[in-house]
C-alpha cells in the first residue's frame, strides 16, 4: 500500500463567486479506502464531481495512474475506471434495472442497431446475484424498488466493472444496518482487489472503522491527511471544526433576555420519513437557530411550520391560538418563509422583481380586486430600495439577479409583508460576505423590533453568532438545545449533530 | 399465516409485472364493452360493430406510438394534426402519378422530413417545443392549402381512383398499423433510443451524466413521431378517401384522439406494456364514444364523459407522490 494511484494537484472549483474546492493537493494509494471528511459544504461531494465529470474543474488536475484525468461525464469517468455512489438517487425511474445498470453502456449488447435485450437482463441478472441481491429481478421497472434496493443497483452500477477508483459519497444514509453491511462488503472487496475507495460520510466512527486514512476538508480546503489507526473521532471534529472564529458579522450582544410572550408553539409535530416528534417555543424578538446535518430533518421542520409539509401531524400554533396547516393560513396569519432551495421554492425566476416582491401582498393592495400598478411600483421600489438589491429597475427578471440578491428580493417580499414570524431556511446559503452582514443586520434589527425569527443553517457559526437559542436535529428529532453564551462553541453543538 | 404471506408476497410479486398491467388493460376493455353492450344491446358491440371499433382506433394508436416518444421526454408537438393533413395531401397528389408506392412514401417520407424540420428548429431556436410546434402547425396548415392547388385532377385530395384504398379497410389497415406497432416494440425494447427517451424523460441532467446526447435524442423524437404520423396519414385519408386542406388552426382537433392513447401508454409504462397500453387504450376510448352515441347521448356529454373517463383511469394509473411537481 504505497503506490499512488490517483493525485489531485492545486485543484479549484468555483460556482460563481464561491469558491467549493480551494487548491486541494491530495494523493490516494492503491488498495485503500480513503476517508473524506469536513462539515457541509466543506467541499467533499464538489471534489469528488469534479474526479467524475458531474462538475468540470476550474483549475488544476487530477492525475490518475501518472496520466490526466479530466472527464465531461460520468460514463467518460468510468471508461477511465471512475465511478461514484452519489448522495442523492443515481438511478432512473422508467427504466428497468438492467436498463439502470449498462445506461450509457448499451454497446455492449448492440449488434448493428438492435439491442440483445435479453442478453442485458441477463448479465444484469447474473450481477444481482454474485453480489447477493437475488431479490431485485433484473428485467422488472426499478420503480418497482425501494430507495434502498436502488442504492444497492446503484453499487452494482458503480463497481461491477472493477474500476480502480470508486467514490462513496454519503451513501451510507440510505441504507439500513444489513445494506451498510453489503456495502463495506464491497468496499473491501475493491480494496482487497488492489483499487481504492474514497468514501465520504458523516458519521465518523464509521468512517475511522472503515477506512485506512482520512482526508479533512474545511471550507473547500485541503486540512490534513491522518492515518485511521491512530485518530479519534474527537480529534476528527476537531480538525473538521478547528478553524478561528470569524465572527465580525455577528451579533455581539450576550446575556440579553428574551421575552416570555409566546409567539409560536410546536407540538408533536411529525412528517412520515421526515421528522418526529419535533416541539418547541418560539418567543417574541427571539432570534431562534436551528441546526444538524444536512438530512437531520430540519429544513423539513421549516416547511412543516410554514404549512408547507404533506402527511404532518401535530399541531402549529400562534399565540392568538390560530393553528397553521395551509401555507395562505400561515402568510395571512403573518408568518414568512424563505426555502433553502431559492431559485425553485423562492423566487420564480422568470419573473420581474416588481411581481416577486408583491406577490403576497397582492390582496393587501387590490381595491376591489383591481390592482393599482402604481401602488405596486412603488411598494416593489420601496422594500427593494431598502434592501438594497443590486438592480437595473424592479422591472429587471429575478434570473438576471445574483444569488444574494435573489435572497434579498425574497427577504424585501416578507419585509413588505411586515411579517411576525420569520422562517429563514439557510438565508445566507451560497451568498457573499457582503449580502451576508446585510443580512444578519436586517436580522438584528428585525428582532430589536420585536418580529421572531427561525434561522436554520448548516453554518456552525452563523448559528452561534446569530442565535439567542439553538435546537440541534439528528435523524429527525431535536437532539440538544443550547442557549446563546459566549462559552459556546462549534464543538458542542457537533457533539449533539455527529 | 405462512400461507398468507406466501400469497399476499406472490400477489405483490405480480402486481409489478407486465402481465397485471395487460390484465388491468383486458378487464377494463371487458368493463366497457360488457357496460354499453348491457345498456344497448341491438346497436353496440356486436361483432361486427366491435371490429369496426377496432379498425377506427389502430388509426389513433400508431399515432399514439409516435406520440410516446416525446410526450415520455416532457416535450408535445402540436403540429401532428397538420402534418396528418400535409402528409396525406402530398401523398394523394403522388398517388396520382406512382399509384401505391406515391400513396405510401408520400406520407411516410413528408412525415418524417416535418418530423426531421421540427426536431432541428426546436434544438436550434432553444424555445418551448409547445410554441414552437404551435407555428410550425400554422406553418404546414398553410402549405397544405398550397399543395391542394397543385393538385388538378378535379378532385383535390380526394383519393378517386378505387384500386387506392386497401389501407382504408382488412387486411393491408391491419398489415399497416401491425407493422407500426411491432416497429415501436422493437424501438422501445431492441434500441438505444427507447432506453435513452425514457431516461431523458426520467431526469434529463441524470441522462446526460450517463453519456447520454439529450439533443441527439430528442431530435430522434421527433422524427419518430413524425414518422409514426406518417403511417397514421395514410390510413387516415385511405379510411377518408381523402383529406381536406384546413385553416385556422382546425388540424388541432386531430392531435387529441392520438394522444389519449399515449396518456394510456405512459399511464402503463410502469407495467412495462406501453404499446399494448396505446392499442387498447384507444380502443376503450372509441368504444366508449361509440357506447355514448349508441345510447343517443349528445356529443357535449359524450365528449364530458370520455375526458372523465380518460382522467379517471389515467389518474388512477399513475398517480404522482404527494408533493411532487406535476407539469
Amino acid at each position: 500500500m504505497s503506490d499512488v494511484i490517483l493525485r489531485s494537484e492545486n485543484l479549484y472549483k468555483h460556482f460563481g463567486i464561491t469558491t467549493a474546492v480551494n487548491d486541494v493537493s491530495l494523493e490516494f494509494e492503491k488498495g485503500e479506502i480513503h476517508g473524506l471528511i469536513g462539515e457541509n459544504g466543506s467541499g467533499k461531494s464538489t471534489f469528488c464531481s469534479t474526479l467524475c465529470g458531474i462538475y468540470p474543474i476550474s483549475s488544476g488536475r487530477f492525475l490518475l495512474e501518472g496520466k490526466e484525468l479530466r472527464v465531461r461525464s460520468q460514463v467518460e469517468a468510468n471508461r477511465h475506471g471512475v465511478s461514484i455512489i452519489v448522495q442523492e438517487m443515481g438511478t432512473l425511474p422508467g427504466l428497468t434495472v438492467a436498463e439502470n445498470i449498462f445506461l450509457g453502456e448499451e454497446d455492449k449488447f448492440m449488434h448493428g442497431v438492435v439491442k440483445n435485450t435479453g442478453a442485458m437482463n441477463r448479465e444484469a441478472q447474473r450481477l444481482l446475484e454474485s453480489y447477493g441481491f437475488k431479490h431485485i429481478i433484473a428485467s422488472k421497472m426499478i420503480d418497482n424498488y425501494s430507495f434502498e434496493d436502488r442504492k444497492l443497483i446503484e453499487i452494482i452500477k458503480a463497481t461491477y466493472f472493477t474500476p480502480k477508483i470508486v467514490v462513496v459519497d454519503e451513501t451510507t444514509t440510505a441504507l439500513s444496518q444489513s445494506g451498510r453491511e453489503e456495502l463495506f462488503t464491497v468496499m473491501d472487496r475493491i480494496k482487497n482487489g488492489g483499487n481504492t475507495v474514497i468514501f465520504i460520510s458523516h458519521d465518523l466512527e464509521e468512517v475511522i472503522d472503515h477506512t485506512d486514512r482520512i482526508s479533512i476538508l474545511r471550507d473547500g480546503s485541503l486540512v490534513g491527511t491522518v492515518k485511521s489507526s491512530e485518530t479519534s473521532a474527537d480529534e476528527l471534529k476537531r480538525l473538521m471544526v478547528g478553524r478561528e472564529l470569524t465572527n465580525r458579522y455577528y451579533r455581539t450582544d450576550y446575556g440579553q433576555s428574551v421575552s416570555d410572550e409566546i409567539v409560536l408553539s410546536v407540538d408533536n409535530v411529525s412528517v412520515p420519513g421526515e421528522i418526529q416528534d419535533i416541539s418547541f417555543r418560539l418567543h417574541k424578538g427571539e432570534i431562534l437557530g436551528i441546526g444538524g446535518l444536512s438530512e437531520c430533518g430540519m429544513h423539513e421542520t421549516g416547511k412543516a411550520i410554514f404549512g408547507a409539509s404533506y402527511g404532518r401531524k401535530g399541531s402549529v400554533t400562534l399565540k392568538g391560538g390560530y393553528e397553521v396547516k395551509s401555507i395562505p393560513g400561515a402568510i395571512k396569519h403573518s408568518i414568512a418563509y424563505a426555502s433553502k432551495d431559492r431559485d425553485t421554492e423562492s423566487v420564480i425566476i422568470a419573473n420581474s422583481i416588481r411581481d416577486n416582491i408583491c406577490l403576497p401582498s397582492l390582496a393587501d393592495m387590490s381595491n376591489h380586486a383591481l390592482l393599482n400598478n402604481g401602488k405596486l411600483d412603488s411598494f416593489a421600489k420601496k422594500f427593494a430600495e431598502l434592501m438594497s438589491v443590486k438592480m437595473t429597475g424592479i422591472d429587471q427578471y429575478v434570473s438576471a439577479l445574483s444569488g444574494g440578491n435573489k435572497q434579498k428580493v425574497v427577504l424585501s417580499r416578507w419585509l413588505g409583508k411586515d411579517s411576525d414570524i420569520l422562517v429563514l431556511d439557510s438565508p445566507t446559503r451560497g451568498i457573499d460576505v457582503k449580502v451576508k452582514a446585510d443580512i444578519y443586520a436586517l436580522m438584528s434589527e428585525l428582532k430589536a423590533r420585536g418580529k421572531s425569527i427561525i434561522m436554520i443553517s448548516e453554518e456552525l457559526q452563523e448559528l452561534l453568532g446569530m442565535s439567542d437559542r439553538i435546537l440541534i436535529m439528528k435523524d429527525g428529532r431535536i437532539n440538544g438545545e443550547f442557549i446563546r453564551n459566549q462559552n459556546l462553541g462549534e464543538k458542542d453543538l457537533i457533539t449533539k449533530m455527529v | 399465516m405462512h400461507r398468507i404471506n406466501i400469497v399476499s408476497e406472490s400477489f405483490l410479486k405480480f402486481k409489478t409485472s407486465k402481465y397485471f398491467g395487460f390484465l388491468v388493460l383486458v378487464v377494463m376493455t371487458l368493463f366497457f364493452w360488457g357496460f354499453f353492450r348491457l345498456l344497448s344491446p341491438s346497436n353496440f358491440g356486436t361483432s361486427r360493430l366491435v371490429i369496426s371499433y377496432f379498425q377506427t382506433s389502430i388509426q389513433y394508436a400508431v399515432g399514439g406510438c409516435g406520440l410516446y416518444f416525446i410526450v415520455v421526454m416532457g416535450l408535445f408537438d402540436f403540429s401532428v394534426g397538420a402534418n396528418i393533413v400535409l402528409s396525406s395531401l402530398v401523398g394523394v397528389l403522388l398517388s396520382r402519378q406512382f399509384g401505391y408506392w406515391g400513396l405510401i412514401f408520400g406520407c411516410l417520407l413528408c412525415g418524417t422530413l416535418i418530423g426531421a424540420f421540427n426536431g432541428i428548429l426546436y434544438s436550434r431556436l432553444r424555445i418551448p417545443s409547445m410554441i414552437v410546434t404551435v407555428g410550425l402547425m400554422l406553418i404546414l396548415e398553410s402549405v397544405a392549402n398550397y399543395v391542394v392547388t397543385l393538385d388538378k385532377s378535379g378532385f383535390p385530395g380526394k383519393l378517386s381512383n378505387s384500386n387506392i384504398l386497401a389501407f382504408g379497410h382488412a387486411p393491408w389497415n391491419y398489415l399497416a398499423a401491425g407493422i407500426a406497432f411491432l416497429l415501436m416494440v422493437f424501438l422501445l425494447r431492441f434500441t438505444k433510443t427507447g432506453t435513452y427517451c425514457n431516461a431523458i424523460g426520467s431526469d434529463e441532467l441524470v441522462a446526460k451524466n450517463m453519456g447520454v446526447n439529450v439533443e441527439r435524442y430528442k431530435f430522434i423524437g421527433f422524427v419518430l413521431l413524425h414518422f409514426f404520423v406518417g403511417i397514421m396519414a395514410l390510413l387516415t385519408v385511405s379510411y377518408g378517401r381523402g383529406m381536406l386542406a384546413v385553416t385556422g388552426m382546425s388540424s388541432m382537433d386531430r392531435n387529441f384522439k392520438p394522444l389519449m392513447g399515449t396518456f394510456f401508454g405512459v399511464a402503463f409504462k410502469k407495467y412495462g406494456c406501453p404499446v399494448t397500453a396505446i392499442v387498447l387504450g384507444e380502443f376503450i376510448i372509441i368504444m366508449i364514444f361509440n357506447g355514448l352515441v349508441a345510447l343517443n347521448v349528445p356529443t357535449t356529454i359524450n365528449d364530458f364523459v370520455t375526458g372523465a373517463v380518460l382522467l379517471t383511469i389515467v389518474s388512477l394509473t399513475n398517480r404522482g407522490l404527494k408533493g411532487s411537481v406535476v407539469k
